[in-house]
Parts: C-alpha cells; sequence; structure tokens
C-alpha cells in the first residue's frame, strides 16, 4: 500500500494505491473517489457496543468503511473539515485522538474509547478520547495546520488546539494566568499537559472561527 | 492568452494577460484587480451571440450567475487577476471544438468562443448526484477556467470510476455517470455515510475536488449562533 498525503496543510487529502490483498479502514464519509476495482464494505466501528459509545461520547460515526481491492486500485480519503492531516504509525503502542480527529488506518489497527475524565470536559476537550492502539498507520486531521512537541514536564495548551497525545500524557485543566489576565487575556480556560510525551496540536480551531462568525452575524 | 495560476490550492489567483483586442467571459464578481485599458460589458448571453434570458435563467439554476461579465483590452498588454469568493483552487482546461461538462457554481471565466449554457442531466442525477439541478455546458475552443472549494485533483478515466455526491467539478463530454450504491449492498452504503455515489463510464478526464462547502458547513453550522 502507498498512502500520500496531498495538499498539506489547507486541503489535505490521502491519495491511496492498493495493491491487492492490501486494504484501510476509513471514517464513513472519508471517500472522496474511488477506481472500479476498489469493494467498499461497511461494519461496526470496532465492536456493536463500544461503537455505540465512540458514537455517543467520542463524536465518531457508528460505521466504518473497509476499502479492499482483489486486482489492485486507487482512492481518494478526506475530511470534512478544509485543513492539515498527519501520519503516525503504532508498534504495539497507544495513541489518544481528540473527537473527530481520527480519519483512517491499517486494519492492523484497534480503535477503542477512553475515559479523558473531568478536567478534559472542562478544558473543552471532550469526556472521552479516542484509543488507537495494536500496529500500523493512523491518519488524523485538523482544521489548520498540524505540529507536534515533545513534552518534557509541563506545557500550556490553549482550548480546542490539541488534537492527539501519548498515553504518557496527563491532562489537568487550568488558568492562563491569574484570575483578571485569565479572563481578559482571550485566553480563559487552558489545558495543562504534563509528560514526557508527544503532543500534536492544531493552528486554528474550529470553535474559534465559530466564535469570530458569531461575533460579527448580526 | 497567457495565463498563470498562483497560490495553489487555498488561495488561488488566476492572472490573464489580453493583447488589443483580446477578451475573457468571467463569472460576475470574479474580478479582483485589472489594468485600467480594459473595458467591461455585462450581458445575459455570449458575447456576440444570440438569445439571452432563457440562457440566463438556465445557468441561474444550475448555480452561476444570470449575467456574464465580458472584459475587453482597448490598449496593448493589459491583465486581469481573478479569484473566487471562497478559498480554493483554480485550475485551466483548454478546449479544442469539444465540451466539458461543470458543476454549478464551479465555472470562473472562459476565452469568448466557449460557449456557457446550463443543461438538464434527469431527474435522478438532480436529486442524488449532491450537484446543482442544471450543469454548466462549455463547448467550443479556447482557454477555460474553473474553480473550487478545496483542491482539484484530475482522473484520467479509462473504464469505470466512481466519486463520492458533492465531489465533483467537471467531466469531458466522453464520459456517463449514473446514481449507484457505494458498497455491495445499499443499507451498508448509507449506514457508511457514503450513500448514494457517482459511478462514471467510458474515456475522458475527470476533476474532482478535495473538499465542499455542504460538509465543512454540516460541521461549523451548528456552532453558529441564529440570527
Amino acid at each position: 500500500m502507498e498512502a500520500e498525503i496531498a495538499d498539506k496543510p489547507s486541503f489535505a487529502h490521502i491519495r491511496v494505491k492498493l495493491d491487492p490483498g492490501d486494504s484501510i479502514v476509513a471514517e464513513a464519509d472519508a471517500m472522496a473517489s474511488m477506481s472500479s476495482d476498489i469493494e467498499m464494505s461497511t461494519r461496526w466501528n470496532g465492536g456493536f457496543c463500544s461503537a455505540i459509545l465512540r458514537r455517543v461520547f467520542g463524536g465518531e460515526s457508528l460505521f466504518v468503511n473497509e476499502f479492499t481491492t482483489r486486482t489492485g486500485g486507487s482512492l481518494v480519503i478526506t475530511q470534512a473539515l478544509p485543513g492539515d492531516m498527519d501520519c503516525f504509525e503504532l508498534d504495539g503502542n497507544t495513541m489518544f485522538l481528540q473527537p473527530g480527529a481520527y480519519i483512517a488506518c491499517e486494519p492492523t489497527v484497534k480503535l477503542g474509547l477512553g475515559w479523558a475524565g473531568f478536567a478534559s470536559l472542562i478544558g473543552g476537550e471532550g469526556l472521552f478520547r479516542l484509543k488507537v492502539s495494536g500496529t500500523g498507520k493512523v491518519w488524523f486531521g485538523a482544521y489548520g495546520g498540524i505540529f507536534s512537541r515533545d513534552i518534557d514536564e509541563e506545557y500550556v495548551i490553549d482550548t480546542g488546539h490539541l488534537v492527539g497525545y501519548d498515553p504518557s500524557i496527563s491532562l489537568k485543566v487550568g488558568m492562563s494566568g491569574g484570575i483578571f489576565s485569565s479572563f481578559f487575556s482571550g485566553e480563559g480556560l487552558v489545558t495543562r499537559v504534563k509528560g514526557p510525551g508527544k503532543v500534536y496540536m492544531q493552528s486554528r480551531s474550529i470553535g474559534g472561527l465559530a466564535a469570530w462568525t458569531n461575533a460579527r452575524m448580526y | 492568452m497567457q495565463h498563470e495560476i498562483q497560490a495553489r490550492p487555498a488561495a488561488t489567483v488566476l492572472k490573464v494577460d489580453l493583447e488589443q483586442g483580446e477578451s475573457l467571459t468571467c463569472e460576475v464578481g470574479a474580478m479582483i484587480a485589472m489594468s485600467s485599458g480594459m473595458t467591461v460589458e455585462t450581458t445575459s448571453r455570449q458575447k456576440g451571440g444570440k438569445g439571452g434570458l432563457m440562457k440566463g435563467l438556465k445557468r441561474m439554476f444550475s448555480g452561476e450567475n444570470f449575467f456574464l461579465n465580458h472584459f475587453t483590452a482597448q490598449n496593448p498588454d493589459q491583465s486581469i487577476y481573478l479569484g473566487p469568493t471562497l478559498m480554493g483552487d483554480v485550475i485551466y482546461h483548454p478546449l479544442d471544438n469539444a465540451t466539458l461538462i461543470v458543476q454549478g457554481a464551479s465555472w470562473l471565466a472562459s476565452d469568448p468562443g466557449i460557449e456557457v449554457d446550463a443543461s438538464w442531466q434527469g431527474f435522478g442525477k438532480a436529486l442524488f448526484s449532491g450537484e446543482s439541478m442544471f450543469w454548466v455546458k462549455c463547448s467550443g475552443t479556447g482557454d477555460l477556467f474553473l474553480n473550487s472549494f478545496g483542491a482539484i485533483y484530475e482522473v484520467d478515466v479509462d473504464g469505470q470510476y466512481t466519486v463520492d455526491s458533492g465531489h465533483i467539478v467537471a467531466f469531458e463530454e466522453t464520459l456517463q455517470f449514473k446514481i449507484g450504491k457505494a458498497g455491495k449492498s445499499l443499507i451498508g452504503s448509507f449506514l457508511g455515510g457514503e450513500g448514494l455515489v457517482c459511478k462514471f463510464e467510458g474515456q475522458g478526464k475527470l476533476y474532482c475536488q478535495s473538499h465542499n462547502p455542504p460538509s465543512f458547513g454540516k460541521l461549523l453550522g451548528p456552532q453558529l449562533r441564529p440570527r
């Protein structure tokens, strides 16, 4: 299988070439186009119960699509948001993704739901997070550019900018400064992440766009 | 006529250089800047063509404007910059006595030798293709420019090819498409979020867009405050 992320960072999409026997799993409605030798089958996103949990709490869809081919073919996978995509490869380890960030993975990757805690909820990041584990590549997307940072100690991330992180990272909600500057600096609540581990962030947030638009609608 | 497409694919701008006497027909509102020696004529028909009212109305149904702007260079070495309203891509497709079927709202500009007309593709396609009721039919000889929200990629179809609804930009007339299901089972196709797709057949060039405004709108819309 060959997969390349094209048109980063504003309109990223994945161009996939499948050889006979290869397959790729993608989020519902992520397929933009495909050659006729690709077959699509729909299945529960994990098991029945975990699919429902992920739908209700994780912001993911109930179903995923698996694309296979007998003779070889190509397809294009995209996301609804105009933005960036990135890829990491799992080697028996686990990663957490924020609701809605998951796009596609190799079929050997397991999708699950993890409890993120109340700190995550208050920080605007949701009560649950998507847990990807196993072996294989995972593609994920965001609104805005994606950048990563290896955290040793503690780091502060603004609400809505966290995309994914290692399980060794712990989240804590906090204020960006004192009470006055937290309210008037425009930062408000922030997420304090504690390492060591890797964190993926996005350069823009859809909540920020919505707030900007709302302030201009009369 | 010389052209240059810059800042692809998100903030694309099209620059066209015109010699004295040359014209370019553009979508209303697409002009960003131009030389002072250009004149603009706004009509509902092809430059120097006949008809008008019906063609303008049909074009409106296809998601384009009732009017067309014809820019003509009165002096030598004139230039014009064009850009679509939304973020997105612009591509160039020259026509040589051929026809390109374009999704409503994706037509940006063309040589006055190209006729820009709306064409009805049938009820099934109108309802299920995720595109407008009418399509824009560009036929003739000359330069043609298309735009979209999202990056545009090109597919050379030889046989069959499937495109999800809402991702078609344009296709050569040598291609035909039918509405079909994405997977083997109809229920699966709907549950999988793909629903109905457009299945192309034939030989020719197909342009698709990586993103589309309705999908983005579905994510952003619920976060907006009602007016």
